[in-house]
């Protein structure tokens, strides 16, 4: 193989460690630190049933943006669901042995990259344009779009700009990152681009704001049911305090 | 600290000590927020220092705008009345010339 | 005597240009040494401050999951940017949501977090020095805790648990706020934010009975640390204090009157706001709960009442069961105690205005609503209630109770503008622990959206009363209303609309005889 696939397919197997292992620990630092008082915002769901309603209300259609921006919900929401639709795009590439079914019927997802694209274009230029949004951007809020961007702009290229690679050696190189059966990278600077900014993307995750994807699912204000009177919520340091208590 | 006719004040002017009171330190605080005490003040000022002397409190204002119904008539007995004598609010700009200490709370 | 410009109201709420660092000051007084020290926190700021500080975050940060969740996921969208009264009153960008909780953050990227510690540019980590201390200890006293930001943050980021956070390692460090800590002082001390002793109480309440009776020629009562009463109602203190707030505590003196049902207040737990909960700190919280919790059980009641008060009742709420175990499920002696004691056929505790509110359901109170026709009446959803509480057990309870109570005593109610109420309510600008007169600017500024709500349903509906459930509130609203050419005494407490309207038994009767 040659330095360059070699060198792809370590950095492969780091980033997604990185990210499973980072993502991991976060996950489990979030489980494991307390929720010690009830604190669900409005409209609080009072039962466990409305609390699902609510989660998927925010997860699939970012509810709470859209009462709160209507540009910032359009963009944000065609890139959150074009980001999916180009992830199943993508199933096949990985797919060891012979392709589903189902799965060969995604070609048609990768228009998805032009909502993927109006979508951030349209939240990076929010950043530039509108001065609260510019405000309180740093260098890396930039820097997330933009490698985003550039992840769309080069896939976009290769898919309708007719600068495809060698499509076999593409099948079987991310098959063999999946199978550990690894095999030569195929030529062509826009893909390596992609791939590369893919795996940065991948690496980079839990270190930074990507973790708003497990996070909002530990959100205790939105992921708590809204019944205190009933139900005593206690935490173990908060319930170790009892054990001295003297009735007030 | 700051002070006022040589009695020392809080950051927001009420005097520390309540037995450095005197009538030209209240003179001379209503001076500063461009009040000319009028014997309707004065009636408000001594009712504060006599409840707080049997209370060790401020009265409420209800307590307060009855008071001054019996002393001033019937009339000036409204916390709109008292408004216009203390338009810092008859509560705390009234205890503040009358040497008492700030009430706090959610008032 | 002030130094500012109070906004003008427009015919719409705009979102103003970012005007940097207009806020900027060294915020509210500073708590002294001695109130510091009662409370438990250094007496003045520590020599190694911000050792102290970084170890107190990382204290706060593994004990509240809100924290590290919050402080992670927030991916800089803006969404909140413009929701916050303060922000919008004054332009001033630190004032926004996400920006005053990225005072904090830049700190905990700095100290916490692998990217800042590395990158600390990249990310916009920064130092904990003398300039972002200043920064801290400025804004997060302009923000009033109202949770507004939270309603419309994807992730429900409640920038008011950033900042008790923030208050509550300033406190450790020994840089605390005069308003908050003086008053949970005096309540360590007296039992009330006031600090009105039991003597003053005792004669007030003497002195509305008195009142009432005069009025009405019905001996109302209202009782005082009664032994065995059914009901023990807690209050804020400022309902035997203030105006408008006295003409509540009447009527939630003439509903038990009607109701039959046996009631007291307490001069021990003479106190329903918790300002502990403003400083972010648990203990001190908890302590206020247990005043009351013990009150309940010295005084053997049945049913405990929670007055208007926003927070008081968010704590009441939300809290007071996980803090004393004063409903259900807890295991600890006194705990037990209650529960066995209280009458667990109702939610404990209740809201007056739910009390109120099945009266009226089951048809014993009566009311006579022309009494009420000189007024159209506006509601002011308070922030704490609206979104850190639920009232009637149903959804949005909390929004339709009130209103409802309203309905049953006025002829004329007029909402205010959709975004401007319930969930999305604005804060009347005096929240959280600044209801104090050196922050009269921030208070009368992050006053704006809720007076200019009010403008609109004066101009279109021709309101001329707005009605609050909580102290903070009226006081608040009492104070600012003229800034924006409002009578200040339009603000009335929704028990004092019931008590304008409420028909006593044997009243009418008695007035004829008078008239005769
Ligand atoms: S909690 Fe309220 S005051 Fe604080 S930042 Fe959010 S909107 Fe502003
Ligand atoms: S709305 Fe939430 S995620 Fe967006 S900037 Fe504000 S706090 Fe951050």
């Amino acid at each position: 193989m040659s330095l360059t696939s070699i060198l792809f397919t370590v950095f492969f197997y780091l980033a997604v460690s990185l990210c499973l292992v980072g993502v991991t620990l976060k996950v489990i630092q979030y489980a494991s630190t307390p929720v010690p008082l009830k604190i669900p915002t409005a409209p609080a769901p009072l039962t466990k049933f409305g609390v699902i309603l609510r989660m998927m209300r925010e997860v699939f259609l970012f509810s709470s943006l859209f009462k709160a921006s209507k540009w910032t919900w359009l963009f944000g929401w065609l890139f959150h669901w074009a980001l999916v639709l180009l992830f199943i795009r993508h199933l096949p590439y990985f797919w060891p042995g012979e392709t589903p079914e189902i799965l060969r019927q995604t070609e048609s997802l990768r228009y998805a990259a032009f909502p993927l694209i109006f979508g951030l274009s349209g939240l990076l230029a929010r950043r530039f344009f509108v001065d609260r949004v510019r405000y309180i951007s740093a260098p890396s809020d930039y820097l997330l779009l933009i490698l985003l961007i550039l992840i769309a702009l080069t896939g976009a290229l290769m898919t309708f700009a007719q600068f495809y690679p060698d499509m076999g050696k593409v099948y079987a190189f991310a098959e063999g990152l999946i199978t550990f059966d690894w095999s030569e990278l195929p030529s062509g600077g826009i893909f390596l681009a992609h791939i590369f900014m893919v795996f940065v993307l991948i690496a980079i995750f839990p270190i930074s704001k990507i973790l708003h994807a497990p996070g909002v699912f530990f959100s205790p204000t939105l992921n708590q049911v809204d019944d205190a009177r009933k139900k005593r919520h206690i935490s173990d340091w908060a319930f170790d305090k009892e054990k001295n208590s003297k009735g007030g | 600290m700051a002070a006022i006719l040589g009695a020392e004040v809080d950051e927001e002017g009420y005097l520390l000590n309540i037995g450095d009171w005197s009538k030209e330190i209240a003179l001379a605080m209503a001076a500063e927020d461009e009040i000319e005490l009028t014997p309707e003040h004065w009636e408000v000022i001594n009712f504060l220092k006599e409840y707080f002397e049997e209370y060790d409190f401020a009265p409420a204002v209800r307590v307060l705008t009855k008071a001054i119904a019996k002393r001033l008539g019937n009339d000036k007995g409204n916390s709109r009345y008292l408004y216009s004598l203390f338009p810092y609010g008859p509560a705390k700009q009234g205890c503040r010339f009358a040497g008492l200490p700030k009430p706090t709370g959610c008032v | 005597m002030e130094k500012f410009d109070t906004p003008k109201l427009e015919t719409y709420l705009k979102t103003p240009a970012l005007k940097s660092d207009v806020m900027t000051g060294s915020g509210p007084f500073k708590a002294n040494a001695d109130m510091q020290k009662s409370l438990g926190f250094p007496g003045k700021k520590v020599d190694n401050w911000q050792q102290v500080a970084i170890e107190k975050m990382g204290e706060t940060i593994s004990k509240y999951r809100s924290l590290p969740v919050f402080l992670d996921a927030c991916v800089k969208c803006g969404a909140c940017a413009d929701k916050c009264h303060y922000f919008l009153g004054t332009g001033d960008p630190k004032n926004m949501p996400v920006a005053r909780q990225d005072l904090f953050r830049s700190v905990y990227r700095r100290h916490f977090t692998f990217a800042g510690k590395y990158f600390p540019k990249l990310v916009g980590a920064k130092e904990f020095d003398e300039s972002m201390l200043d920064d801290w200890y400025n804004y997060f006293h302009q923000c009033s805790e109202c949770r507004r930001c939270s309603v419309y943050c994807p992730y429900g980021i409640d920038t008011a648990e950033i900042t008790m956070a923030a208050r509550e390692v300033m406190n450790a460090i020994g840089v605390g706020q005069k308003y908050c800590n003086q008053i949970l002082g005096k309540v360590k001390k007296i039992g009330n934010n006031l600090g009105m002793p039991e003597p003053a109480l005792r004669d007030t309440l003497l002195d509305l009975e008195e009142e009432i009776e005069e009025d009405t020629g019905v001996a109302v009562k209202l009782p005082l640390d009664h032994q065995g009463a059914e009901i023990l109602l807690i209050t804020p203190s400022a309902d035997f204090f203030a105006e408008p707030h006295i003409d509540g505590l009447i009527g939630y003196a003439k509903v038990f009157h009607q109701s039959g049902d046996s009631w007291t207040l307490s001069s021990y737990a003479s106190e329903g706001a918790n300002f502990g909960m403003f400083i972010g700190n648990y203990d001190i919280m908890r302590e206020g709960a247990l005043r009351i919790r013990k009150a309940a059980l010295d005084l053997g009641v049945k049913r405990i009442i929670v007055g208007e008060c926003g927070h008081a009742w968010r704590v009441a709420y939300s809290f007071w069961n996980t803090l004393t175990g004063i409903g259900d499920g807890a295991t600890d002696e006194y705990a037990l105690q209650l529960q066995n004691q209280l009458n667990q056929n109702y939610p404990q505790p209740q809201h007056i205005i739910e009390y109120t509110y099945d009266l009226i359901q089951k048809g014993r109170l009566t009311f006579d609503k022309s009494k009420n026709d000189h007024r159209t009446v506006t509601f002011h959803d308070s922030c704490n209630v609206a979104r850190g509480s639920n009232m009637g057990g149903i959804e949005n309870g909390q929004f339709i109770l009130p209103r409802e109570v309203i309905k049953a005593a006025c002829n004329h109610f007029v909402d205010m503008s959709e975004g401007t109420i319930k969930a999305s309510t604005f804060c009347c600008g005096g929240g959280g622990g600044l209801l104090t007169d050196d922050l009269l600017e921030l208070r009368v500024k992050g006053a704006l959206p809720r007076m200019q709500a009010l403008k609109q349903s004066e101009e279109k509906g021709g309101v001329n009363t707005l009605a609050a459930l909580c102290a903070i509130c009226k006081s608040q609203f009492s104070k600012v209303l003229p800034y924006y050419d409002f009578d200040p005494f339009m603000v009335v407490s929704v028990h004092q609309l019931v008590s304008e309207a409420l028909v006593l038994d044997g009243e009418n009767s008695q007035q004829e005889s008078k008239a005769l």
